[in-house]
């Protein structure tokens, strides 16, 4: 109910108002003679939004401003609109302090995503108010308001442009004003707000209307067009600020596809190209690089303006890539220059080498291009003279295509069609399917599978050693027993060596999976050493191969295996699991720790394993099965060492997408020669760059800093680390506390992280610090701090 | 009290702008005093007979200050004569480098008067420095007080170097005379820039009533185009233009662009006056455009790098070169001369200003594309050479004006210096759209502005004390509104409050709350009491609210 006495009291309030404002502001609903009482509308709208304003004297204009900004943010359209109205008129009748300018300024913004059309229409005035302001700070804001408009109806877009009141042809422009009064004008209030921005006295104000301009080109393609007359006169501007800000905005309006070049401007734009200043050719040769030249006459003063600019300046390498570009956006222009091109070159010249000179390059590669265009009956026009100079040329000319295609694949087509013998047996693929190709149409896939192939290729041979690797190994595990255990050790050695070498080679997936098949090795090794010292009975062979200390390690090597990598698949889970069962099993065979905790990590191991062939995809090896039957027959009758000889190692080489959990360390501005300075007994602060790979967000990571016999542990939150979901990185300051009373120390930090292990806890650790088990991430990283003297 | 606008000048015209505003109490100012360059006999002066009563003939009387916006001679041209002919002794002010560059102007004139049309001379050079010497330089934003009622305050005006807006104060009665100026700035000038002020009276130029123009960037580009494809082609530029103001806009520009195309051509400027002028420049660096001011300290904007020192032979050089020559309209003096050996050559490029008046050969070469001059009977000249115009207004268009006025909200406009029908249809568009009254008087007319009055009216003590307490009871939020320090004290409040004026003979008016009134009057409260058959009982003040009355009796009526 409370509706009707508001809309009509707004109505009120618009009277007056708009009087008291701006008469340019035709306003239909101004109908009763304009009473000018500045005061009332605004006390109108108190009373009208509740707020009990009886006596009607707000004081000052902050008071006025205050309650048409909560009006703004009102629930009615119309109070809305009304209340911006409202703050116009203020912003024109006042000395607008800056408060209420900013205050303004703030609703404006706001609103100007409102879903009524009159409340943004009436936001967009505010603003238009403010654009010409006496203040620069004000209009930098309202230019940069602008630019942030989202839905904006194309009229005021266009009318804003233009300093002459464009009269509508239709009255399309007053859906909220009712139908009784056809509007006259629509939007003077916005009329040549840009018009003015761009010829402001101040760069900054330009700069704003300049990228503003550019935002809201992406609104309306007819505006956009408008938009480019004016931006294409601000290249002429003194600031080079503003320059370089018009051509963002050009750019900006390219990636959008509005950007249509004339030829008009033409003249402006290849001037840039040969600018004194190096940022304005590189930013202008990225627009050429986007834009459509409609013209063959521009097309051609492009490619020679840019040769003009390759002849002046040849260290800069990006012009092939621009002239690459611009060709392969224009395919037919691009096979014309390809024919005068030929032409050119098979003429006798007079002993000069005529490849070295930039314009023959230059046209080259456009000619080149061609062939990468997407216009499919240009490219078999490029003669074939072309293909023979390109070959002289690759090294540019691959430079110059960036990613598309690696050099050996573009020679490979660059002979193809010169019809010059290539080194066909290097690539599988191609015997296949033989070198009688005669359309060039088909080109493109093939180099990219040309591409594709000798990537497999790379994987096919790395696989291929790998299995040879995985064979030796399960050979060498036959027959441990019968040889010299220091030929076992050396086979094995040598293995991972040969893994590393191919690891190092290789990344992704691959690279993770064969640095895991190293940390497998490693837990092979392990076991063939326990099972050695169990069979030497442990009675003298102390020392490093003590059995306590190679468990510790095969434990450690299993949760390396299990923690540092993602992205499992069952077969690789179920060896991991396996060796941990053949991990606990040792703990169990150990006289004495058959405890309860070592009984619960194997029921969680197995129960584990259960789990995972439980839908019967993969079946439980004999040793599993054999170990789960002792379990549960809580090894009543079940000779623990017949167990562990029932084991075999076989990893699997299918590995699916596996992911290496890594993280890196460092620290700034830290080395002997460089220590740190701390005060004894101060927390002192260490200045760590980390970055993280493949974290997961569930994981836990702390930095362990030791310094002698204190340990601290920091826990890192993830949520402080910048990037993508593979790489994250921060650059942190973390305190240690426990700094020694002596004159110089070597911090060791180390990045570990939590092993669960399952629901079994395995320590309760009572200071701070990680619980559970944990695996280092990071290699340990030595910091060092010298105290500072004092006296 | 009212204003008195006498237009002596620029009334429905362009040329010898002359403004003589009489306000209450015999103050009169004289706005401008210009020439007009269309007239050879008595009509180039205003009519200075007008502003003297019958039988006398003491200017200095008559008139309270002269103040002079710029230094164009249809502003300032006339006064050598009205001072040391006519015998004007008063003050005279302008800015700075008004009064620096005025005598360049007026001597520079009387030269081409008198040593090459042979005309009378109208005053001498000494008469010049007399004149001189009597002005009083004004700063911007400094208020003057030419005596005890009036004051007047100068504001930039862009236009040209040291163009002022005038604001003048008498009393209560304030106006505002713009001089030419121009709203968008330009490379070398900034916009023009006012506070807002309340004003009776806004007289204003109206060069463009009706033009909108568009941005200059368009023109800019297209004139760097043509100046470059013509010295690339080996061609010679000529762009005759007068000494001050254009010259140094497109030199500004064609020496940024230059510096950024990294092109070695000469530019030359043809000696005398314009190298003086930018020498002044330099010097009054203060008075520029903003980019300017900010970077002088690095490197002054008016050593232009690509300047090259010209001697008169260099223009038989072959070799492309970009020369500037006075005067601006090829109307005879070097630029011709240089005209007639460089138009027979369809490399060369002349480039016109917007505008040129008729008989010159600029107006000949803009009017359609001749092939042929004829000078006089003798010599004539082939011209083949591309013609290229330019025109850069120091003007401000039709929108300017509006939103100048607009910003200003005067109760009165009076548009000067434009011609008529563009004048009418600015008044038109001033009237409907700003609400304001305005009109365009012819020369020799005056006009006769009311102003608001202004009463001083005491308030009790009570009364401020309510209104204060209002606003503070009703809104306890509005105490945090006040943001800090930020809201000027005197700033009008538009707030409404009640209250009862009581005016009595010779006592000045004074405001008071309700319940003050009848004790200053000394009278007593009564009450009235309504006693009716039914129980209930309505107290009703004297002051008597009928309706109220009314309706209670009505309901018991009904009862």
């Amino acid at each position: 109910m409370e509706e009707p006495p508001l809309l009509a009291s707004t109505s009120r309030a618009t009277a007056s108002v708009a009087s008291s404002s701006s008469a340019n502001c035709p306003d239909p609903m101004d109908e009763g003679p304009s009473v000018s009482v500045p005061g009332l509308p605004f006390a109108e709208q108190l009373r009208a939004a509740g707020r009990g304003a009886s006596s009607g004297s707000p004081g000052g204009p902050e008071a006025q401003v205050q309650a048409l900004a909560s009006i703004s943010r009102g629930i009615y359209p119309l109070a809305r609109a009304e209340a911006l109205r409202g703050l116009a008129a203020v912003l024109e009748t006042a000395d607008a302090p800056g408060g209420v300018v900013e205050l303004c300024h703030g609703c404006a913004v706001g609103l100007m995503r409102d879903e009524d059309e009159g409340v943004r229409l009436a936001s967009v005035r505010l603003l238009s108010s403010m654009a010409r302001d006496m203040c620069t700070n004000v209009r930098i804001e309202a230019f940069n308001a602008l630019g942030k408009m989202q839905r904006v109806s194309e009229g005021v877009l266009l009318q804003s442009l233009s300093k002459k009141v464009i009269k509508p042809n239709t009255g399309s422009g007053s859906i909220i004003k009712g139908e009784k009064v056809p509007p006259k004008l629509i939007y003077p209030c916005a009329a040549g707000i840009f018009a003015h921005g761009i010829e402001d006295e101040f760069h900054q104000v330009r700069t704003a209307a300049c990228k503003s301009l550019g935002a809201l080109s992406k609104l309306s393609a007819q505006y956009a067009q408008k938009a480019l007359d004016l931006l294409m006169g601000m290249m002429n501007d003194d600031t080079e600020a503003v320059r370089l800000q018009t051509l963002q905005a050009l750019f900006h309006m390219a990636t959008y596809g509005c950007l249509t070049v004339q030829e008009m401007h033409m003249h402006m734009f290849l001037g840039l190209l040969v600018d004194m200043n190096a940022s304005i050719r590189d930013a202008t040769r990225k627009i050429l690089g986007l834009v459509n030249l409609p013209k063959l006459q521009m097309f051609k003063s492009a490619i020679d303006v840019l040769i003009t600019s390759l002849e002046k300046h040849q260290e800069e390498q990006e012009i092939y890539s621009v002239l690459f570009s611009v060709g392969k956006n224009h395919g037919n222009f691009s096979a014309n220059i390809a024919k005068h091109l030929a032409k050119e070159i098979s003429m006798p010249s007079d002993g000069e080498l005529i490849l070295d000179k930039p314009r023959i390059k230059a046209l080259l590669i456009v000619s080149i291009s061609v062939a990468f265009s997407d216009d499919k009956h240009n490219k078999r026009d490029i003669p074939e003279v072309i293909f023979s100079h390109a070959i002289s040329l690759l090294g540019k000319i691959s430079c110059a295509i960036g990613e598309v295609v690696d050099q050996n694949s573009l020679l490979s087509y660059f002979c193809q069609r010169t019809g010059i013998p290539f080194w066909e047996t290097k690539l599988p693929s191609r015997e296949s399917e033989g070198c009688s190709v005669e359309t060039v149409a088909d080109i493109r896939p093939r180099i990219e599978k040309t591409v594709k192939s000798t990537k497999c290729l790379d994987e096919v041979l790395t696989m291929q050693s790998v299995k040879s690797i995985i064979e030796t190994v399960e050979r060498t595990w036959t027959i441990r027993k019968s040889c010299n255990i220091r030929d076992v050790r050396n086979i094995l050695r040598t293995c991972k060596e040969e893994l590393r070498i191919l690891a190092s080679n290789s990344s992704g997936s691959t690279g993770a999976f064969l640095s895991f098949l190293c940390e497998y090795l490693d837990a092979v090794q392990f076991i063939v050493e326990i099972l050695r010292s169990f069979q030497l009975d442990n009675s003298y062979d102390l020392g490093p191969t003590s059995p306590d200390i190679l468990l510790e390690k095969l434990d450690t090597s299993i949760r390396r295996m299990k923690c540092c990598y993602a992205g499992f698949n069952r077969g690789m889970e179920i060896q991991v699991c396996e060796l941990a069962l053949l991990a606990n099993l040792f703990g169990l065979s150990k006289v004495g720790i058959q405890s309860k905790l070592v009984l619960d990590k194997l029921h969680w191991v197995i129960n584990r394993l259960d789990c995972l062939c439980a839908d019967g995809s993969c079946e439980l090896s004999y040793f599993s099965r054999e170990i789960k039957k002792a379990f549960d027959a809580n090894f009543v009758g079940h000779d623990i060492f017949t167990l562990l000889e029932l084991f075999h190692p076989k990893p699997t080489t299918d590995y699916g997408m596996l992911k290496t959990i890594s993280a890196d360390l460092q620290v700034r501005d830290n080395d002997p020669e460089n220590s740190s300075t701390y005060v004894c007994g101060l927390p002192v602060a260490v200045s760590l760059y980390i970055s993280l790979c493949n974290i997961s967000s569930q994981d836990r990571l702390w930095l362990r800093m030791i310094v002698g016999e204190s340990i601290q542990h920091t826990f890192l939150e993830l949520s402080s680390f910048g990037g993508n979901d593979e790489v994250k990185s921060c650059s942190t300051i973390i305190p240690f506390y426990a700094t020694p009373m002596a004159c110089s120390f070597v911090l060791r930090a180390c990045l570990v992280m939590e092993c669960p292990y399952g629901s079994v806890s395995i320590r309760q650790e009572c200071n701070r610090g990680p619980s559970g088990s944990i695996i280092e991430l990071s290699d340990e990283l030595d910091v060092y701090f010298v105290c500072t003297k004092r006296r | 009290m009212a204003i008195e606008c006498l237009v002596l000048g620029a009334g429905q015209e362009v040329g010898k702008s002359c403004v003589v505003v009489t306000f209450g109490g015999g103050k009169r100012v004289m706005f401008d005093c210009g020439m007009h360059m269309g007239h050879r006999d008595s009509r180039r002066y205003p009519d200075f007979d007008r502003l003297l009563a019958d039988g006398a003939a003491d200017y200095t009387a008559a008139i309270s200050c002269v103040v002079i916006t710029h230094f164009h001679l249809d502003h300032i041209g006339a006064l050598p004569y009205f001072t040391e002919v006519c015998g004007y002794h008063g003050p005279v002010y302008m800015t700075y480098p008004t009064k620096a560059l005025a005598p360049l102007m007026l001597e520079d004139y009387r030269k081409v008067m008198v040593d090459h049309r042979g005309e009378e001379e109208q005053y001498s050079y000494e008469d010049i420095l007399r004149c001189m010497r009597k002005v009083i330089p004004l700063d911007l934003k400094q208020t003057i007080q030419v005596d005890k009622d009036l004051s007047i305050r100068a504001y930039y005006a862009g236009h040209v170097l040291g163009a002022a807006m005038i604001y003048a104060k008498v009393g209560d009665a304030a106006i505002v005379y713009t001089g030419d100026y121009n709203m968008t700035p330009d490379r070398h000038l900034g916009a023009a820039q006012i506070d807002r002020l309340k004003l009776d009276l806004l007289i204003t130029e109206s060069t463009y009533a009706k033009t909108v123009r568009d941005s200059k960037h368009a023109r800019e580009r297209e004139f760097l185009k043509a100046v470059h494809k013509c010295v690339s082609g080996g061609g010679k530029v000529l762009i005759p233009a007068f000494a001050l103001g254009r010259a140094q806009e497109l030199c500004i520009l064609l020496d940024d662009y230059w510096e950024r195309m990294n092109l070695k051509i000469p530019i030359y400027f043809s000696a005398g006056l314009t190298i003086q002028a930018n020498m002044y420049y330099k010097m009054l660096i203060g008075w520029t455009s903003q980019k300017i001011k900010n970077s002088y300290t690095v490197h002054n904007p008016f050593d232009f790098k690509h300047v090259c020192h010209f001697e008169r032979s260099f223009i038989n050089n072959p070799g492309p070169c970009v020369l500037f020559a006075t005067p601006g309209m090829i109307s005879g003096g070097f630029s011709l001369e240089v005209f007639k050996k460089w138009a027979p050559s369809e490399k060369n490029l002349v480039t016109l200003p917007g505008y040129c008046v008729a008989g010159t050969i600029g107006h000949k070469l803009m009017s359609g594309k001749p092939t042929r001059i004829d000078i006089d009977k003798d010599t004539h000249i082939d011209v083949r050479c591309q013609i290229h115009q330019l025109s850069f207004s120091p003007h401000t268009d039709s929108k300017g004006i509006m939103d100048l006025t607009e910003f200003l909200s005067p109760s009165h406009v009076i548009l000067v210096h434009g011609e008529k029908p563009q004048m009418a249809f600015l008044k038109e568009r001033i009237e409907s759209e700003l609400g304001m009254q305005c009109c365009y008087p012819a020369n020799n007319e005056t006009v006769s502005i009311p102003t608001s009055q202004n009463l001083k009216i005491n308030a009790t003590e009570k009364f401020i004390v309510s209104f204060c307490m209002d606003e503070t009871e009703n809104d306890p939020q509005k105490q945090n509104l006040n943001f800090g320090g930020d809201m000027p004290q005197g700033c009008r409040t538009e707030g409404v409050a009640e209250g009862v004026l009581l005016m009595e003979k010779s006592k000045t008016p004074k405001i008071l709350r309700e319940d003050e009134l009848l004790h200053s009057l000394g009278m007593e409260t009564h009450f009235v009491h309504f006693e009716p058959l039914h129980p209930s009982s309505i107290e009703v003040k004297h002051t008597g609210e009928s309706a109220v009355q009314q309706s209670s009796l009505e309901h018991l009526d009904c009862e």
